[in-house]
Order: structure tokens, then C-alpha cells, then sequence
């Protein structure tokens, strides 16, 4: 058991590293490259008002998209599971986009806080309809998460295909987990919605580890099966509609990262869950950069970025499992 | 001669259950001693796993009462109730993605950190030392079932129910199994109550209730609950088995013979 500790603590320590360094390439990268050594009043302001606030908003949106799939995929027992799986993101999507398309600007943070209500709404019906007679059973809760999400893009669809132009194409870049029009002012309660949803989950980690095994192992040791996934539903939930206000939708970190933690530290909920959202919030904040440097002056969208580094990565995963 | 007193660990007190409207269990009334190594017999669609499942209190009788220690098991809180009865089912996630120290290590969580027994000690007791690192799915089925019931002993609890343990592995496997469980019994004092569908293996137990149908048809030591006509009536067969059970009764005390009874 030293050795397990030893290098789960050596992998945390790299990745912390990593972390580090990639934090200071997304805050020095872009259209124009800083220089920590020569800060002039034009480069203080582009750190301060674009660059601080991007970064920090990738690594907290990669940060909680990790965590609610390392989550999700325990309770549902499936590995498939991931935060957009059960109509969260469906949810927040038709709601931002209502805003976004209709011109629904009554100040700054309408968008966020249209996405935010959307998704927990959506949440909240999940777990209304997912709750049968054996309470909040895995295959229920993932079937009513499934069919309201499919309901709610339907609409989506719907709503785009009667919008304006403008509208239109920011309801699309914003789907695609663009992070170009972030601000400070999103900040605060998406952090401290995704501290809450990641306390509530830190607490229950004995839970999930439990749950993941089955409902009759959970319940032999001690725990309430229905009452544990309630809880980390609603920490998954809160994480990933505090994401998904914050910077629209971006796919894929909350499929692969769990996988890519869990492969190199084990399964304990306690190690994957906050190694899931340093492991999320470095590869978000990498996408990003890379997605505002490749084709600059173009920005692409880091949700497009991060699926298309994260898709190959995990097929070669895939692989490397196969021949083992 | 000094009388042996055996504490009751685990009753059923004229249960009733039902799943609808159907009762499907009825008047059930037996009881487990500390220390037994008891097998509930029957055919498939018996009851064996929903009066388990009652033992474990994951189902609520509908009259009558099971009782674990001094309380019915229901009226104990989660934790309360995990520090007295474990309970395995039939089917284990025998993929989950644990190492065997990390699946072990959750049967500290009833107990925080005052468990009887270490995860080494479990380990070293179902023969996995050495393989705490290793990947539950880089072990065999037996190993695996092994690494289950290492985490219900450091759960520390005094019943422990097995629901078909020996299913799906092969005969050495049972019989490590089996003589693991033995130890465990002679050791521990933990009463063990599992399920099973070979009666070659219930031969070798201490006692055996046999149900049909919800009912409990017979109960007692082996040689007097594995008679031909009981089985016939509990198996719904037509024919005799008389030989079939002599040769399993040899089988059992030609391994008492070879250490492994």
C-alpha cells in the first residue's frame, strides 16, 4: 500500500507541475505574446482584463466538467457517462440560446444566469422523473436524462431554426464552448457554485466509491443508496451548469479526464475526484490556448480543440488497453 | 462437562414477505448461532435470495420480524446496521475498476478506524497478500470473490451472507473458498449463512434450512435434511437421487479425510 500511496502522490505532484507550466503558456499565449519581463500598461491590461479571467474560466469550467464525470460515471456504474449525458447541458443550452437569439440583454450576466437556471432545472427533472418505487436507480435516472435531453435539443433546433442571423452564430460559437467573450464578472458564482458542488462531492466520496460496486454492496456497508446519488447528483449538476454558464458547452473533458485519472491513480473517489479537476482545468486551459494561437488571428473554440486533442488520445488509450 | 451456550446472532421471527399482492414468503422462523457455517438450500426461484436479502435488511418483512444481535435490522441506522451483517450478492461487479487494497479498504468505512481486523490481516486470511496494488480485474474469479470477502471481514461485522458464493467457479476455487469460510467461522466466531445449489458442498455444512416456495421445508444437520424424499419434494423431482446423495456424503468425508472438511 506504500507503493500505491507513493505514486499516486508522485503522479499529482507531475501533474500539479504540469498544471503550472501550462497555465503560464495560456496566460503569456495569444494574438500577442507576453513578456513577464517587459510589462508596459497595454500588456498589464490585456493580463488583467482578457487573459487573467480566460484562464482562470478554462481551468475552473475543465475543473468541474472532470469532477462531474468522474462522478457520473460512478453512480451510473458506465463508463459512458459524462456530464452532458443526462440533458444538463441540453437544458442550459436552450436556455442561453433563448436569450442569446431573442436579444435578451437585460445586463451582462443574463446569459449565464439563463444557462445556470436551465441546467438545473433540467437537473431537477431528471431526478422528478428518475425517481421509481426502488428509489433513484442508476438505469431510470440515465433513461429520463437521456429523453428530456433529446426533447430539449429538439427544441433547441426548433428555436435556432427561427432566429436571426446574428443570434444565430453567437448561439452556436457559445454551444461550441467558446471562451472568447468570458469576463471577470462570471466568476463569482460559478466558483463558488463549483466549490459547493465540489465540497458536497468531497463529502460523499466514501459514498461513490461504494455505489460504484452496486446498490447491495453500498447499502451492506452502511450506506442509503438512493439518498448518496441524490447528493452527488445534485454536486455533478451544480458543477456542470455553473461550466456550462460560465462558457457554454465543451465536450469530451468530462468523458476522458475520469478515465485518463482513474488509469494512473486507481479508482478511489477521493484521489480521482480532486486529480479530475486539475487534470480537467490544465487540458481545458491548454485547449484554449492552443485553440486562440493555432489560426490566429481566428480564435477556435476550445470545446472544439479539446474533443479534437482528447478524441485520438483516448482511442490510443483505448489501444494500449487492448494489447495489455 | 461444561455446557456450550451459543448466542443468537441472527432470527427470523414467522416472517412474511411478499413482492405484490402474492404472499411470497410465509411464517418463517429460524435462527443462526455465533460461530455456524449454515447453507440455505432450494430451487431456483426458492426464496434463497430474497430471505438473504431480508437477513440483510435491504428487504422490510411484511409481518414477523428479523432480528440481528438485540434489534430488528431495520431499526438500526446504516452504520449500526453494516458493523453487525455483511452481505455479498450473487452478482459481483468482478470488473469494477479498484485495486484490491482500495475495494478492501471500504470495509473500514462502518467501522472508521476502529475495525477488528486490518486490510493486511483480511488480505493475508483470504490469500491475497502481495496483490494489494494488483487490479481487481488482473486477478482470477476466484481471487476476486476472495478480495470481495476480504473487505467484508475488515467490515468486522459477527453475520456474514453469502448469497451463491461458489457460483460460476471451478472445484478448487469452491474448495478454497469453502475452507476459507471454515477458518473464518472457527476463527472469527462469525456466523456465516450463504445460499447454494450444490448439495455436494451443503453435505460438508453444519446445518441447512431447505425452502420451497417461501416455505421452510427442513432444517438440521445435513445427513438428516439431505434424505431422498425431502430433495425430491424440494427439487420437484420424480425420481430418486438416493444415490446421488450417498456419493456426495462420501465425497464429503472422503475430503474430511483429506483435510479439506
Amino acid at each position: 500500500m506504500k507503493r500505491d500511496n507513493h505514486s499516486t502522490f508522485l503522479v499529482a505532484a507531475a501533474l500539479c507541475v504540469a498544471s503550472l507550466c501550462i497555465i503560464a503558456i495560456s496566460v503569456a499565449s495569444g494574438p500577442r505574446l507576453l513578456n513577464p519581463f517587459s510589462m508596459d500598461s497595454e500588456t498589464c491590461r490585456i493580463l488583467l482584463t482578457l487573459r487573467l479571467p480566460r484562464t482562470a474560466i478554462a481551468l475552473l469550467m475543465g475543473g468541474a466538467l472532470g469532477a462531474s464525470g468522474a462522478i457520473l460515471q460512478g453512480i451510473f456504474r458506465n463508463p459512458l457517462a459524462d456530464p452532458y449525458i443526462l440533458g444538463i447541458s441540453s437544458g442550459a443550452s436552450l436556455a442561453a440560446s433563448f436569450g442569446l437569439m431573442f436579444g435578451i440583454s437585460l445586463f451582462t450576466l443574463s446569459v449565464p444566469i439563463l444557462a445556470f437556471i436551465g441546467a438545473i432545472a433540467t437537473g431537477a427533472a431528471v431526478v422528478i422523473l428518475g425517481h421509481g418505487w426502488k428509489g433513484l436507480q442508476p438505469e431510470r435516472l440515465l433513461l429520463a436524462g437521456v429523453g428530456i435531453g433529446f426533447f430539449l435539443s429538439a427544441v433547441l433546433m426548433l428555436v435556432m431554426t427561427l432566429s436571426v442571423d446574428d443570434g444565430l452564430r453567437r448561439a452556436v460559437l457559445w454551444m461550441s464552448g467558446d471562451l472568447s467573450m468570458v469576463d471577470w464578472g462570471v466568476l463569482p458564482v460559478g466558483l463558488s457554485f463549483i466549490v459547493t458542488g465540489l465540497g458536497l462531492a468531497l463529502t460523499r466520496r466514501r459514498g461513490l466509491n461504494a455505489l460504484t460496486l452496486g446498490d447491495d454492496i453500498a447499502h451492506s456497508l452502511g450506506f442509503n443508496p438512493t439518498r448518496e446519488r441524490l447528493f452527488l447528483f445534485i454536486a455533478a449538476s451544480f458543477m456542470t451548469a455553473a461550466s456550462v454558464s460560465m462558457g457554454g458547452v465543451v465536450g469530451f473533458i468530462g468523458l476522458v479526464v475520469p478515465h485518463v485519472v482513474r488509469r494512473h491513480v486507481g479508482s478511489d473517489a477521493a484521489v480521482v475526484l480532486p486529480l479530475s479537476v486539475v487534470a480537467g482545468g490544465t487540458f481545458l486551459c491548454l485547449a484554449d490556448a492552443i485553440g486562440r494561437t493555432v489560426a490566429a488571428p481566428l480564435e477556435l473554440p476550445a470545446g472544439v480543440i479539446a474533443a479534437l486533442i482528447g478524441a485520438p488520445y483516448f482511442i490510443f488509450l483505448l489501444g494500449q488497453r487492448k494489447t495489455h | 462437562m461444561q455446557e456450550m451456550v451459543s448466542m443468537t446472532t441472527l432470527e427470523f421471527a414467522n416472517v412474511s414477505f411478499s413482492y405484490g399482492p402474492k404472499i411470497f414468503m410465509d411464517q418463517m422462523s429460524f435462527s443462526l448461532a455465533e460461530g455456524e457455517l449454515v447453507g440455505l438450500l432450494g430451487a431456483n426461484g426458492a426464496g434463497k435470495s430474497t430471505l438473504l436479502k431480508l437477513a440483510a435488511g435491504l428487504l422490510s418483512p411484511k409481518k414477523g420480524k428479523v432480528m440481528v444481535g438485540s434489534k430488528a435490522v431495520g431499526s438500526y441506522s446504516g452504520k449500526e446496521r453494516a458493523k453487525l451483517v455483511a452481505y455479498l450478492p450473487q452478482i459481483l461487479d468482478l470488473q469494477a475498476p479498484f485495486r484490491v487494497g482500495e475495494l478492501v479498504r471500504m470495509g473500514e468505512y462502518p467501522q472508521e478506524g476502529s475495525q477488528p481486523l486490518s486490510v493486511e490481516e483480511a488480505l493475508r486470511i483470504v490469500g491475497l497478500q502481495g496483490k494489494v496494488n494488483m487490479h481487481l480485474a488482473e486477478l482470477s474469479g476466484g481471487e476476486r470473490r476472495r478480495a470481495y470477502i476480504a473487505m467484508t471481514l475488515v467490515q468486522g461485522t459477527s453475520v456474514l451472507l453469502l448469497d451463491e458464493p461458489l457460483a460460476s467457479l471451478d472445484i478448487k476455487y469452491q474448495f478454497d473458498l469453502y475452507r476459507l469460510l471454515k477458518e473464518i467461522v472457527r476463527d472469527k466466531g462469525v456466523s456465516v449463512f450463504m445460499s447454494l445449489h450444490d448439495i455436494g458442498i451443503g453435505a460438508m455444512l453444519d446445518r441447512l434450512l431447505l425452502v420451497k416456495d417461501g416455505r421452510l421445508i427442513a432444517h438440521g444437520d445435513p445427513e438428516s435434511v439431505l434424505r431422498d424424499e425431502i430433495v425430491q419434494d424440494a427439487y420437484d423431482l420424480n425420481h430418486s437421487i438416493g444415490l446421488y446423495l450417498a456419493t456426495n456424503r462420501t465425497l464429503s468425508r472422503a475430503l474430511a479425510v483429506a483435510g479439506l472438511h
